[in-house]
């Protein structure tokens, strides 16, 4: 491990989150949320963020008691005029946390279910929609299938054709904050993170081929594509070189239209970002009506709860019951990964009906890395952890709480502290 | 101090105890204060500055709480008098005490009738239980708890503690000059506690009058 090297690739946007000096306090809060450490300042001092350790979580920026933290990345102002473009098509891949928060920006109660009224919105302003629920669900089947791949090879020696199999325990990639703490602290433990891409970057191309040559029959050039995310780290994601699938699988078809790469994802809006640009274009939100999000906005439960700690997991076991048993997991919800937890874990044991046999897998869900991950990897380091399958979601809570949500000015994170002194529960 | 005089105990021991505490706290919590605000230092020197203003916090709070149990009553009737007004308040303040006119004019005007403190002191008082506790509280939140505490609860204690910050150390500035300026009343604080009893008919007539008891010794 070096933290010092360079940690970002040619075209990453480095130092996502940083310090506004000016109204830095050195109150030290930041520091107690940073998962890697990357805050440096001594207290009472101004602090600031070394790009480098940073994974562009943004929790100290919404645990900042004093709006001192802030993004670098704007793009708002550069959506609405491509929104304005009568020769670009702009698709908004709003994420499943994002239709849970967004009201709160427009006065509504906390954890309003708001999906028709924010595609609404995003009709008005101009965009066409692929929701990104819809990609989580793609996320899920490959994570998923991935799994079983994985399990068999390493329990019945099955090969995989065509590809190397990674080793187990397998980790969930779909949090761009934690494949980047594996990249930066753990690269010996890159294979272990899935090989599916995250929901946001498999509907990037999927809106700039399938859906820009079959939905909206546009141009796969002019297609913009915009992440609304509840989350800082996939403005990050977005930027990563290696995300211009659509590109070149179009160049090769003869249909790029351009012989320079584009993105598969343009740009990424948070939260609170798409909420500020509906405030922009005056769209009021809590008026503007409920609408259908159309063609790509079909999802499963499973793509929902993405957003949760532990929703990943639980629709992965769904999956892989339903591939490896020809059956639905009963009951549906699975409770054992679900709760706020730092570490939770469980098993599950199922019949493998292509080998005739019963499988036990162990599987883990870290909620938060700050505090909670160390000890999972170290143990897998050391060859001791009993886990097969790992969620780690950088974020307490999961999505529902990403760097790009709403802040809450009275938000109640200091119950949980408080709580145990009281008793409860 | 001349035997011949009468004198007043003004400032008991355990009023004296707390004071010299406060002047111990007080004055570096303020310059840090300053400091901490302008951040002109580099990251040790800040730190430095932080952690002094942590200490004297933590000797103010002690020192407080410690002289609100043991001189409770005092801390009482310190309230009491803070609180009591009369006509004579805003007669005082309409001439600011006589002191505008005594610095700038040269000139003695009549000044209505105080008791053990006057009009201006009773302000200070009020700021100083007001605003000290105040200062207290939001200095221990923003030192233990900002990252628990609801944003808008912390964000309201820094601006909280900042302006009380600087209403105090302004009126610090005033509380020294005049301290200074009535001479016999600084000596009373920080050596004996006695003040003449002719000064004390001068400048507190009605509390010589109602509250003070001759002792025969």
């Amino acid at each position: 491990m070096n933290a010092e090297a360079r940690t970002y690739q040619k075209g990453e946007i480095p130092g996502i989150i940083a310090i506004n000096a000016d109204v830095c306090k050195g109150c030290d809060s930041c520091k107690r949320y940073c998962p890697t450490g990357a805050i440096t300042g001594m207290f009472g001092a101004i602090h600031s963020i070394d790009v480098e350790k940073c994974i562009n979580c943004g929790q100290c920026l919404i645990n900042c008691p004093f709006g001192s933290i802030y993004e670098t990345v704007d793009t708002v102002d550069t959506v609405i005029v491509k929104l304005q473009d009568k020769n670009v098509t702009v698709v908004g891949i709003p994420a499943p946390a994002v239709r849970v928060a967004i009201g709160e920006e427009f006065g509504m109660a906390d954890g309003s279910l708001v999906t028709k009224e924010m595609y609404g919105a995003m009709k008005k302003a101009g965009f066409e929609i692929l929701d990104n629920n819809f990609a989580a669900d793609l996320t899920i089947m490959e994570e998923g299938t991935e799994f079983i791949v994985r399990a068999r090879h390493a329990l019945f020696g099955e090969e995989a054709h065509g590809h190397k199999v990674g080793p187990l325990p397998q980790f969930t990639s779909c949090c761009p904050a934690w494949v980047r703490y594996v990249e930066t602290r753990y690269p010996a433990l890159i294979p272990n993170l899935s090989s599916a891409k995250s929901p946001q970057q498999m509907a990037g191309p999927l809106a700039k081929t399938y859906g820009a040559l079959e939905v909206w029959k546009k141009p796969p050039e002019t297609i913009y594509t915009v992440g609304i995310m509840p989350c800082t780290a996939k403005k990050f994601e977005a930027s990563r070189p290696e995300f211009t699938s659509a590109y070149h699988f179009l160049k090769k078809e003869g249909k790029a239209g351009s012989d320079t790469p584009y993105p598969d994802v343009d740009t990424v809006l948070t939260t609170r970002d798409i909420a500020r640009l509906f405030k922009k274009m005056k769209i009021d939100f809590t008026k503007v009506g409920e609408t259908d999000g159309g063609p790509l906005a079909e999802y499963t439960g499973a793509g929902t709860i993405f957003g949760n700690t532990g929703g990943v997991m639980e629709a992965a076991v769904r999956t892989a019951y339903k591939v490896l048993t020809g059956n639905e997991l009963q009951p549906l919800e699975f409770k054992k990964v679900r709760g706020m937890k730092g570490v939770k874990s469980a098993s599950v044991t199922l019949m493998d009906t292509k080998y005739g046999k019963e499988v036990t897998v162990n599987l883990a869900v870290v909620n938060g890395i700050h505090g909670n991950i160390e000890p999972v990897l170290e143990s897998i380091m050391a060859g001791t952890s009993p886990y097969h399958f790992i969620e780690v979601m950088n974020c307490p809570g999961g999505c529902v709480n990403g760097g790009g949500q709403p802040i809450k000015s009275d938000g109640s994170s200091w119950l949980r502290v408080a709580l145990p002194l009281f008793g409860w529960k | 101090m001349s035997k011949n005089q009468s004198w007043i105990l003004k400032h008991p021991w355990s009023v004296r105890s707390f004071h010299y505490l406060l002047v111990l706290s007080f004055i570096p919590l303020a310059i840090t204060g300053v400091v901490l605000f302008f951040k002109p230092f580099d990251q040790l020197t800040m730190n430095l500055y932080m952690r002094i203003h942590v200490v004297t916090g933590v000797i103010l709070t002690l020192d407080a709480v410690a002289y609100f149990i043991i001189g409770f009553t005092r801390v009482i009737a310190f309230v009491k008098r803070s609180f009591s007004f009369s006509a004579n308040d805003i007669k005082w303040f309409s001439i600011l005490g006589g002191y505008p006119q005594k610095f700038l004019l040269r000139k003695k005007v009549a000044v209505p009738p105080m008791g053990k403190y006057n009009s201006g002191q009773k302000l200070f008082g009020i700021c100083v239980l007001i605003g000290g506790t105040i200062l207290i509280a939001t200095g221990w939140g923003l030192w233990g708890f900002p990252h628990i505490l609801p944003h808008s609860m912390a964000a309201l204690f820094g601006t909280l503690h900042l302006v009380f910050g600087w209403l105090l150390i302004l009126f610090l500035l005033v509380h020294i000059f005049l301290g200074i300026y009535m001479f016999d009343d600084f000596k009373a604080m920080f050596l004996h506690g006695k003040i003449p009893c002719e000064e004390a008919k001068e400048m507190a007539p009605l509390w010589v009058e109602r509250e003070v008891v001759k002792i025969e010794r």
